[in-house]
């Protein structure tokens, strides 16, 4: 294990335990408050319906994996630091969207094949993301909004050759319920739970931390900048391609299948109280972001709020959980 | 405080001097050269391109992309990205299509709040130490949906005087050039002639020497952002009125072009650099490029890829003539 490692594990979000209190309890789990806030959303959408409303639970947890997938990619690549950011991933879901379910189809329902695509776009993305960041030298803000519309054009021609039906195995895999609880949601809970371990307890999750906490100090203790963004990048991109395959199948392939997620999955990494800053991050608020923003929606729809307010709504969040929270590292 | 003033522009004098007997920054003659290669290009194409009336037709959507890229500059110059431009832009000609014509003085006061949104933004960015791009991509729904509710379907009625100033036609000179250069000409007399621009641009460069030598980087930020409000209303009175209508979500890729013309134009991501006159020329040069793609007859499918491998090769210039490397 490296210096920057070494110093990623000691800056951990851990307090000194001696003066444990509430207070310090709840500054290093930062995650407590966005479930507090989705019990809010939850309690405000049974008073709207004036009785305690436990089935829209099971129906938010159902749509829910979709964006914990994008979130935790989109987390990969803040946790990097100041300046890291994908906002090719909504182009990256639509594209994914419709070639996948076309390979399907072409290929009487070969499920295999339709992962297979969604890894090639993601691999695609990835590599063009990462060229344009690292070969130009230009911030990834500018390179992953330059090949977003890249992708966003070739889904434009892509879908004008005609869109195919979602593929029925995948379809009903997506919309699978045992006693009310989504199976996708459950797997996708093994996911996150698998890219908790990736980030805290492997060397590579450990080299993102520590180059999100201080890039300088990261690069001189010999940790391999180049692969580690890549690989967060990659991460970002493959994980948007499968959110896109699955969510073809779950409705069906869209121009603008992937547009909400260009927000949101940054509200979740926010929200959930990872540091936008970088260098801090957890997978729990990414679960917790992705149910309170879909509890959100329900109420919005419930209260009968159009798409426009909502907008405002969900744009005014993220400043105002910002302007609370604050961006500055802890040193 | 005229001692700090001489403080803080004369190492810069003295390094234009320097830089100008050493070499002239390539990154400067790259938009200039471009435009002149494109307008080259596509007059061999159709000759047509090589006349007042053709230039005014292939510049024509120039205007509102420069006062854009004008807006995104101030913001870049003081080390930030704003990626709500597109949807400013198009709110801007939402307030113009829907409040302007029956209540002129609202319609006044609500793009004022607008101004006053965007120093708050500033102050924001600066005090709370939030990210720009954050800060702007949350603002930029909050747009989307004001513009949305103001006018849920384009159309609208802009002002005649709005429309008959956009679509003016000069002799001698094409009435774009003209309006480019006069906005080129404001911008670059805020930036660089105004005492107050050495701060904004020592704002972006290095905010520690002119924290120190006694300025207030909030006030420097508000007003930078405060100045990219302005512009960016600019840029949308302009689409309002050479659309004659208003339409929340139409220029939204106005965000990347605008990022794209500055860049061209020579300025850093990292802050630091005013360039009015080169975002403007890379403006010139970027709708110069829109126009030849419809003159090649490319899809419009395939126009928004094009868009993106254009802001590519901008920065694929901008990494072979930048010899000051990042």
């Amino acid at each position: 294990m490296t210096m920057a490692e070494a110093t990623a594990r000691s800056a951990g979000p851990r307090a000194p335990r001696s003066r444990a209190s509430v207070g310090d309890w709840l500054r290093d789990h930062p995650w407590i408050w966005v479930y507090v806030g989705a019990v809010v959303m939850w309690l405000g959408i049974s008073v709207s319906n004036g009785r305690l409303n436990v089935g829209v639970v099971g129906a938010v947890f159902a749509l829910a994996p979709f964006l914990v997938l994008v979130g935790i990619g989109q987390m990969f690549v803040i946790t990097l630091g100041p300046g890291n950011i994908d906002l090719s991933v909504p182009n990256v879901i639509s594209l994914s969207a419709f070639i996948t379910t076309q390979v399907m189809v072409l290929n009487s329902g070969n499920l295999l094949l339709g992962f297979a695509a969604a890894f090639g776009i993601g691999l695609a993305a990835a590599i063009l993301n990462f060229a344009i960041i690292l070969g130009l030298h230009v911030p990834p803000i500018v390179a992953t909004l330059a090949s977003g519309l890249i992708l966003q054009s070739a889904t434009t021609v892509f879908a004008g050759n005609g869109s195919s039906n979602p593929n029925p195995v995948l379809s009903d895999l997506t919309h699978l319920r045992i006693s009310g609880v989504s199976v996708l949601a459950v797997c996708c809970i093994v996911v996150a739970l698998v890219f908790s371990f990736v980030l805290h307890r492997t060397v590579f999750g450990r080299r993102v931390l520590a180059i999100g906490q201080n890039e300088g100090a990261a690069i001189f203790s010999g940790v391999p900048r180049g692969r580690v963004m890549f690989m967060s990048y990659a991460i970002s991109a493959l994980l948007a391609a499968l959110a896109g395959l699955l969510l073809g199948s779950f409705s069906s392939p869209s121009l603008a299948l992937g547009d909400p997620y260009l927000l949101n999955s940054i509200a979740v990494v926010v929200l959930g109280g990872s540091l936008i800053s970088g260098g801090r991050s957890n997978l729990l608020g990414i679960w917790g972001g992705a149910m309170f923003l879909l509890l959100l929606n329900t109420l919005l729809n419930t209260l009968n709020i159009e798409v426009a307010t909502q907008n405002i709504v969900k744009g005014a969040l993220i400043v105002l959980v910002l302007a609370l929270v604050g961006a500055e590292k802890r040193k | 405080m005229q001692l700090m003033q001489r403080s803080v522009s004369s190492p810069r004098t003295q390094s234009v001097v320097l830089r100008r007997i050493r070499a002239v920054d390539m990154t400067d003659l790259l938009a200039p050269a471009a435009l002149i290669l494109l307008i080259v290009v596509s007059g061999i194409m159709e000759p047509a391109v090589f006349s007042v009336s053709g230039l005014n037709l292939v510049l024509s959507s120039a205007i509102p992309l420069a006062l854009a890229g004008l807006s995104q500059m101030f913001i870049i110059m003081v080390g930030d990205i704003d990626l709500g431009t597109g949807f400013f832009v198009g709110l801007v000609s939402a307030v113009a299509a829907v409040v302007m014509v029956p209540n002129p003085v609202l319609a006044v006061l609500i793009l004022a709040g607008l101004v006053v949104f965007y120093a708050l933004a500033g102050a924001l960015v600066q005090v709370r130490r939030i990210p720009a791009l954050i800060v702007t991509l949350g603002l930029s729904f909050v747009w989307l949906g004001i513009g949305l509710l103001i006018l849920p379907t384009p159309g609208g009625q802009v002002p005649n005087w709005l429309i008959e100033l956009t679509n003016m036609q000069t002799p001698f000179i094409p009435y774009p050039i003209l309006v480019a250069a006069i906005i080129g000409f404001v911008a670059y007399l805020i930036t660089i002639r105004l005492p107050y621009g050495a701060i904004l641009r020592g704002g972006g460069g290095s905010p520690e020497s002119v924290q120190r030598t006694g300025w207030s980087l909030l006030k420097m930020r508000m007003i930078a952002y405060s100045l990219a409000g302005v512009f960016g209303i600019a840029a949308g009175l302009s689409v309002g009125g050479m659309t004659a209508s208003g339409d929340p979500q139409a220029s939204a890729n106005y965000t990347l072009l605008a990022i794209a013309a500055v860049i061209l134009g020579g300025g850093r991501f990292d802050g630091g650099k005013a360039v009015p006159f080169g975002t403007v020329i890379g403006a010139l040069a970027i709708s110069v490029a829109g126009s030849m793609l419809a003159l090649l007859g490319v899809p419009s499918d395939y126009q928004t890829g094009v868009q993106g491998l254009i802001l590519v090769a901008v920065l694929a210039g901008r990494v072979i003539t930048d010899r000051r490397r990042p």
